[in-house]
């Protein structure tokens, strides 16, 4: 198995981690270890050191002198030789010692009893234990005399160490040997339990503006861990591409329909080069020519009309509203010669023209925008002598005031099966009708951007009715009142 | 020649129209959807069908297909707005003859749709050499034996039309069929009118006085007209190169 760890990635990390914990581990050992084992050796050693020293003490006789002195048999001792001792009586002379030793100097008699010393001899480390022993001499006569000795006996501390050093270096090593099988050990572990997030990885670098296929692997799936990242991804990826494939249908229908529009004005003017004309003939192509690019300017136009109320950054300045009620009066005013032109009348409610203030978020250009492209809509779906009503109310009942502006036509009404695609962009119901009212299929998408953008809602009804006709179509439009009331217009 | 336009949008439409009833003198009907295209195509009177990708209610590549489904061999022109080569093999495949890419040069697609008529008919080139009569195409000129022949309009799309099927009876009314659109009013006898002027023009070319009574456009009683060689009596008939339509597909 063939992996490389990158100096930030979270195997590296994990890796490092458990092998400084392992690594402090493996000093506590030593550490713990080396107390311990000094502690137990030294205990064995004070032990050894008493013994040692009380049989120096057996060995201490009476000298049989006139003094009632006393007197070290060596003969009978036998302790290692590279041991020292010495034996003073009361007075602080040496009854006797080893051979290998001058004596602890002059200090050493007054020593506390039972006390450990340190001590340097011969080149070794000497640990030295002073007990005060006494003997009873000639014990016949008189009950004899109490003599006090004081023994030093030393045995070197190098063994111990050595025994001591031995056993934490047996710890350090395993602990090092540990360390070194564990470390690769836990990166090939790692490495293994991370292979559901490569895979993820992998699948996931897959994904591309043309290939947006997303089937995370099970493994990913099942892992609690990444699970909720797999789920994230998928619906991300899921909203992505029905938002692209949405902007590519858009940008693909734009195409078409800027194509055509620029078709129109070159064959209208190759139409016009083809043959030599009259002046008259040359006038009236030209202002065809003309027409058709006001209509391509027109496209053009609704297009980024579209793309503006589509964008959701917030526009630049303060936040900026407007009285849709005042906005509706103009609209009206504006589109009454049109409407007057096609023989349809505009009927106002009375309710709505008391409106006097209603505040909505929405600039008022798009407010304008919304509100012509709709009445547009409705007179050119008018047939002539019939009335487009508008009526403008306030709706308070759930909760926050809401405003509710309603237009309606007494035209033809919208097929059932039209219906749901009358906001899609470039959808037109009665294609040669539209194509020749001069709609570029982008209004009531434009409105329903403005409105949605507004946290507000469009919705059309219409029953056509066979039996019933002219019962036409109802936009209403819903949108929250703002709280601010600093309209403009 | 005949033409079917299959656009919504009507300028676009208009323009077509204009350009091909003014420049090589088709007659041209108009369908502003898919399935208004699908019921005039299924009169097989038109020589080429223009017809446009993005269409209402049917778009042109079902209406492509269901053409060809039922082995109809005309001719189609695609105008697409599409562009990338997956599309435009998509449509090859399916049956199109050709396309053109919006916005398009009018010069091009009237180019085009002739010589896609003519391939139609079966002619590779646009100068058609029949029984001592050329007809340039391009031109819209007639010689014969190498003596122009001045003709109108009318006559000179009659005999475009004959001459793309030498020896084959063709009826009035397919005539009719094949040089007028819907917006003219049938009258059959301004047919006769016309082969009886395009008759005596083309006989008055010859540079001496036809031995022969026969006329090279014969008048078949109550079936039609033929283009037709003044043949003596006795001899054979002379081999024409067979000249099948090509297969639908």
């Amino acid at each position: 198995m063939k992996f490389r760890l990158q100096p930030r990635s979270i195997a590296f990390r994990l890796i490092v981690a458990v092998l400084a914990v392992e690594l402090l581990s493996a000093i506590l050992v030593v550490v713990l270890s080396f107390g311990y084992e000094r502690h137990i050796h030294f205990r064995v050693f004070d032990v050894m050191l008493h013994g040692r020293a009380d049989s120096i003490l057996g060995a201490v006789q009476d000298a049989e002198d006139p003094g009632d002195n006393l007197m070290l048999d060596q003969a009978d001792l036998h302790i290692p030789s590279d041991d020292i001792y010495a034996v003073y009586d009361q007075s602080g002379h040496v009854l006797g010692r080893s051979p290998n030793w001058q004596g602890a100097g002059p200090g050493a008699p007054t020593h506390p009893f039972g006390d450990y010393s340190q001590l340097d001899a011969n080149g070794h480390h000497y640990r030295v234990l002073r007990i005060e022993g006494s003997r009873t001499v000639d014990p016949g006569e008189h009950g004899g005399k109490l003599r006090q000795v004081t023994i030093l006996y030393g045995s070197p501390t190098g063994r111990v160490w050595h025994a001591i050093r031995g056993a934490v270096e047996f710890y350090a090593a395993g602990s090092l040997f540990l360390l070194l099988v564990t470390g690769p050990l836990i990166a090939w572990l790692l490495h293994r339990g991370l292979l559901p997030l490569r895979q993820l990885a992998a699948l996931a670098s897959q994904v591309s503006v043309d290939a947006w296929q997303f089937s995370p692997p099970v493994s990913a799936r099942t892992t609690p861990e990444l699970a909720p990242l797999t789920h994230a991804l998928e619906s991300a990826l899921q909203r992505l591409e029905r938002s692209f494939l949405q902007q590519r249908a858009f940008v693909s229908d734009a195409a078409h329909e800027l194509k055509t529009a620029v078709a129109v004005v070159k064959s209208s003017l190759q139409l016009l080069n083809m043959k030599s004309r009259s002046v008259q003939e040359y006038k009236a192509g030209l202002e065809r020519c003309l027409a058709d690019s006001h209509r391509l300017e027109a496209l053009v136009a609704d297009m980024l009309a579209l793309a503006r109320a589509e964008s959701s950054a917030p526009r630049p300045g303060p936040h900026r509203s407007a009285d849709l009620a005042a906005c509706l009066r103009q609209t009206v005013a504006l589109l009454e010669t049109f409407a007057a032109l096609r023989n349809v009348q505009v009927h106002v409610s009375n309710r709505t023209a008391n409106q006097t203030e209603v505040p909505v978020s929405i600039p008022p250009e798009e407010c304008t925008l919304l509100l012509s492209n709709l009445l547009l809509n409705a007179i050119q779906h008018s047939p002539p002598a019939s009335t487009v009503e508008i009526d403008l109310s306030i709706d308070s009942d759930q909760g926050a005031p809401t405003a509710v502006l309603a237009i309606q036509d007494h035209g033809d009404g919208i097929p059932g099966e039209a219906l749901p695609h009358v906001f899609d962009r470039f959808y037109r119901g009665d294609p040669s009708r539209t194509r020749n009212t001069g709609g570029t299929g982008l209004g009531l998408a434009i409105a329903k951007a403005i409105a949605q953008k507004a946290a507000g809602s469009i919705d059309l009804t219409s029953q056509p009715d066979p039996a019933e006709p002219n019962q036409g179509t109802t936009v209403t439009v819903r949108l929250p009142i703002a709280s601010s009331s600093n309209a403009e217009n | 020649m005949r033409v079917l336009i299959v656009e919504d949008e009507v300028r676009l439409a208009d323009n077509l129209a204009t350009a091909l009833r003014d420049g090589p003198g088709f007659a041209v009907d108009w369908a502003a959807d898919g399935e208004a295209g699908d019921d005039f195509a299924r009169n097989p009177c038109y020589d080429l069908i223009v017809l446009d990708l993005m269409l209402p209610k049917l778009d042109g590549l079902s209406l492509l297909k269901r053409l060809r489904a039922r082995r109809d061999a005309t001719p189609v022109l695609i105008l697409t707005a599409k562009d990338g080569a997956g599309s435009i093999i998509e449509l090859l495949n399916a049956g199109a003859d050709d396309y053109l890419a919006k916005p398009f040069d009018l010069g091009e697609l009237i180019a085009r749709a002739k010589a896609l008529i003519r391939r139609g008919k079966g002619a590779a080139h646009p100068t058609l050499n029949v029984l001592g009569l050329e007809v340039n195409t391009l031109e819209q000129t007639v010689r014969r034996q190498g003596i122009f022949v001045d003709l109108s309009p009318t006559e000179y799309r009659i005999l475009e039309y004959l001459i793309h099927r030498p020896r084959v009876i063709v009826s009035k009314r397919e005539l009719l069929e094949h040089l007028y659109d819907y917006n003219w009013e049938h009258h059959s006898n301004v047919i006769e009118v016309h082969v009886s002027n395009l008759r005596k023009k083309l006989d008055a070319a010859l540079p001496e006085p036809d031995p022969i009574p026969a006329s090279i456009i014969e008048t078949m009683r109550g079936r039609g007209y033929r283009l037709a060689p003044a043949l003596p009596p006795d001899s054979e008939p002379v081999p024409l190169p067979t000249q099948t339509p090509e297969p639908g597909k």
